[in-house]
């Protein structure tokens, strides 16, 4: 039986590794895009990043664009295998109501 | 960990949301400066067709046309800035792929049909034009296939019973109306 994740499960998180699963695999997505998407501020967004990284379900790769500095997130394997066993729980949970 | 079925019904719920707007700001991010870009080489292609005869205006359109297929490479180009990937979306490529044989398709229906007529060959690119938008709302927004018909039908109204304002017709309601779409996808979407 899948299982829930609580790190994943803090909503601002589960948002977070929502829009990084629905992008290609190959995709990164930039800081501020993530930032404007789920309305969330500088320090909120970044805190929540950090700790899905130490988890292991997504990678911060910081790098310079046009000799300005840029952080640019993406979705581990393990992250994609965790939310999706994630939303499975979430799923049988709402089943086994009915 | 344990939640309620409520919980797991709100947490859904959430990612359902936010994967719908991801997958919106994707798709839609760009629309709108396309939409209004070419609603204004529309109003000004038509009404110089309307109003200023013969070879000049042809030549207008020409002139007009590079520069919105310059400015539409440039725009297509800063498109999803703060997306990258190692590999183009095989959408965003077969959606490119689409557009250019659309446009042979249309370049070559042009010539079979041997038409110089200017009132001919603008519908035949309207026709053209408004099926790729038209498979592209299919595709991507159910909301635009209405706007892709009702151009259509619009310029076929135009065509057959108001032959002598067909142009104006376009100018204010085919390019105007692109205006007003895009500004409305940038403000409501």
């Amino acid at each position: 039986m899948p299982a829930l994740n609580e790190t994943i499960h803090q909503t601002a998180r589960l948002r977070v590794m929502a829009v990084l699963v629905t992008l290609d695999p190959t995709a990164e997505v930039e800081f501020t895009y993530l930032r404007g998407l789920l309305d969330l501020t500088d320090g909120n967004l970044g805190a929540h990043l950090r700790k899905l990284e130490e988890a292991g379900f997504i990678t911060l790769n910081k790098t310079f664009v046009d000799r300005k500095p840029r952080t640019f997130v993406s979705v581990t394997n393990e992250g994609r295998i965790v939310f999706k066993e994630h939303v499975e729980a979430l799923e049988s949970i709402l089943k086994n109501k009915e | 960990m344990n939640i309620t079925p409520s919980e797991a019904e709100e947490a859904l719920s959430a990612i359902q949301k936010i994967m719908k707007k991801t997958r919106h700001s994707i798709s839609s991010s760009g629309a709108y400066k396309f939409l209004i870009l070419w609603g204004i080489i529309w109003l000004i292609g038509f009404l110089n067709s309307q109003f200023i005869p013969g070879e000049l205006a042809g030549n207008i359109w020409i002139g007009l046309d590079i520069i919105g297929g310059m400015l539409s490479a440039f725009i297509g180009i800063r498109l999803n800035r703060g997306i990258r990937s190692s590999s183009p979306s095989t959408t965003g490529k077969r959606i490119g792929l689409f557009w250019l044989i659309l446009f042979l398709y249309c370049f070559i229906a042009i010539l079979v049909a041997g038409t110089t007529d200017g009132k001919q060959l603008a519908m035949f690119i309207i026709l053209f034009v408004t099926i790729g938008w038209i498979a592209m709302g299919l595709l991507l927004s159910f909301v635009s296939v209405w706007w892709g018909l009702a151009l259509v039908t619009m310029a076929c109204l135009g065509y057959f019973f108001l032959p002598d304002i067909f142009y104006l017709l376009m100018a204010i309601l085919g390019g105007g109306g692109m205006i007003v779409l895009g500004l409305y996808i940038r403000d409501r979407w």
